[in-house]
């Protein structure tokens, strides 16, 4: 079975170590996540393969921040810290909200989503290829940290707060 | 993001075109329940013309597949490629959808 990996909390993960990256604060405009990202994606390298996927990644961290933390409330900001190297990029995300209380429900949910998976399981599988709360709704696909914890091979966690997450993808 | 639909004999072909995304993945949710009123049995959903798909578009596709399988219906996604395969693989949902690598796998798909 692949390893299974869990979002943990660690506000003192050098993940959230803010040198060297640059800082940007966004309002909490839902019309607007897509065009907060891309105004991130376009200081990463051109050279990087697949920008439109980490521009798809960067706006779905956005999206939570704006949508579950500060739920559209337009007094609330989200701050974002973001940093690219050659082979290297660097977010990190803080909302105003009250933090991602389910995220041991996520993890568990994820484990069992991770055995259909190991047990090529499918029909039990339809039961958790969406993770979804009371908060939901129809916009919401539920998969978004699925993804995450994948494309993010360098790190993902939380702060011990839960407002602020943390990660890294290295391109070697 | 642009829908149509056409026939190939009993078989509906939705073909996407664009960016499903958190602002627009819910119309193909809501062409495939006015398909389905129409009863609707056999469904491919072509992904050519889409570069650009968030979770939003997954949770539609999500959405569509569990339905059609709930309704013992067929269902093919086909010409998957570029960041949407990445998305969909990341989320390891690949063996959950029914794709097809063409077309003609598609229509062989659905009208088994």
């Amino acid at each position: 079975m692949d390893s299974v990996k869990d979002i943990g909390l660690d506000g003192s993960s050098t993940l959230f170590d803010t040198k060297g990256l640059t800082f940007a604060e966004f309002p909490s405009d839902y019309q607007n996540i897509r065009y907060f990202a891309l105004l991130i994606v376009q200081n990463a390298p051109p050279e990087f393969k697949e920008l439109n996927l980490l521009e798809q990644q960067i706006s779905e961290l956005i999206k939570n921040a704006v949508k579950h933390g500060n739920k559209n409330d337009p007094s609330k900001k989200v701050r974002v810290w973001y940093g690219f190297d050659q082979d290297s990029a660097r977010l990190i995300v803080r909302d105003e909200g009250e933090g991602f209380r389910r995220l041991e429900e996520w993890n568990s949910f994820n484990r069992k989503r991770l055995e259909c998976l190991h047990e090529q399981n499918y029909e039990k599988l339809g039961d958790f290829v969406s993770f979804r709360t009371d908060c939901s709704d129809d916009t919401d696909g539920g998969n978004a940290l699925f993804a995450a914890l994948e494309y993010w091979n360098g790190g993902f966690c939380f702060d011990e707060a839960r407002t602020g997450v943390a990660m890294k993808r290295t391109f070697r | 993001m642009e829908l149509k639909v056409h026939k190939a004999g009993e078989v509906y072909i939705i073909d996407v075109e664009g960016e499903m995304d958190l602002y627009n993945a819910y119309k193909l949710k809501e062409l495939s329940i006015s398909l389905l009123e129409k009863k609707a049995s056999r469904f491919i959903i072509n992904l050519q013309d889409v570069d650009y798909m968030d979770s939003s578009g997954i949770g539609a596709l999500i959405f569509i597949c569990s339905t059609m399988k709930k309704q013992n219906l067929k269902l093919a996604l086909t010409n998957i490629h570029g960041s949407v395969k990445k998305v969909i693989e990341l989320t390891k949902l690949t063996s959950y959808f029914p794709i097809s690598a063409s077309m003609d796998d598609a229509l062989k798909l659905v009208q088994e």
